[in-house]
């Protein structure tokens, strides 16, 4: 019963902050409501029993993902170009097709026999990290995905970097863009 | 009236739909990248509700993949955001459509 309360508190929280990122207009309140989304999330995640991702949830995703994304923002100030209307007329068709969509998908899983297994395992640190760099030949095998999401994050990094290092705030580059 | 496993996997529509209108709808780039967001939210979530209606030793799989997924959504927010800074240093405008033009 308490869990219940406490997942319909944070998933109205959820809920509404993911409406104010559809509704707000300065790109800001969308970031810093999409953190409340997301850390009413996180709580959601140790609700049901896998607190290790609720906390990968807040530090990554709130932390560093949001504060990326709020960091470009000021330094773009994208609210100076205020002449962009906020939805335009794809999106008439675009909402009720999502509505459809959802009354869809909704339908099938109201109708599906799905109900929580009493045996299943909470996702603590221990068994996550057990289960993440098991080396065993008969084992599920993370950790070589691990491996490779490691390269992956370096090669983004070091895309991101030759992306938008041209011209930044450099003298010269104002002459070199009008050429 | 206890916790149902159908509830979480509602939010979760919820939750991606409503991403899946920013994502779509809304003209700001930076609303669009939210919407991505907030729709891999949701099916982080999915994947942990379905993994809790998994008898034991099935249940971790649902618990390691949204680690990666998250994991993913970091390199594609790093990659994504050095774009948009590199589109809007050229067009100084922050709608989506006027990105249409490829010429550099």
């Amino acid at each position: 019963m308490l869990a219940l309360i406490y997942f319909i508190i944070l998933a109205v929280l959820a809920v509404g902050s993911a409406l104010c990122v559809l509704l707000s207009r300065h790109p800001l309140y969308g970031a810093l409501s999409l953190v409340l989304s997301m850390l009413s999330l996180a709580g959601i995640y140790g609700l049901l029993g896998s607190p290790f991702i609720g906390v990968v949830q807040v530090m990554v995703y709130a932390g560093a993902i949001m504060m990326l994304l709020t960091f470009v923002i000021m330094v773009l100030n994208g609210a100076r170009d205020s002449k962009t209307p906020m939805f335009d007329g794809v999106s008439l068709f675009v909402i009720p097709g999502v509505i459809v969509l959802a009354a869809l998908v909704g339908f099938v899983l109201v109708s599906a026999p799905i109900a929580f297994d009493e045996t299943t395992l909470r996702g603590s640190v221990a068994l996550t990290s057990r289960t993440l760099f098991d080396v065993a030949q008969t084992g599920p095998g993370y950790f070589i995905l691990f491996e490779v999401l490691g390269l992956l994050l370096l090669s983004s990094m070091a895309a991101a970097v030759l992306l938008a290092k041209k011209r930044l705030g450099s003298v010269d580059s104002e002459n070199t863009e009008d050429k | 009236m206890e916790l149902q496993a159908v509830y979480v996997q509602v939010l979760a529509l919820v939750l991606f739909a409503i991403g899946l209108v920013v994502a779509l709808g809304r003209r700001n780039v930076f609303f669009v990248l939210m919407g991505v967001e907030l729709a891999l939210n949701a099916v982080n979530l999915s994947f942990v509700g379905f993994a809790k209606t998994l008898p034991a030793d099935m249940s971790v799989a649902g618990q390691i993949v949204p680690l990666f997924s998250i994991a993913i959504a970091a390199a594609e927010a790093c990659v994504g955001l050095a774009m948009v800074i590199l589109i809007f240093r050229n067009r100084e405008s922050v709608d989506a459509d006027t990105y249409s033009n490829m010429k550099g």
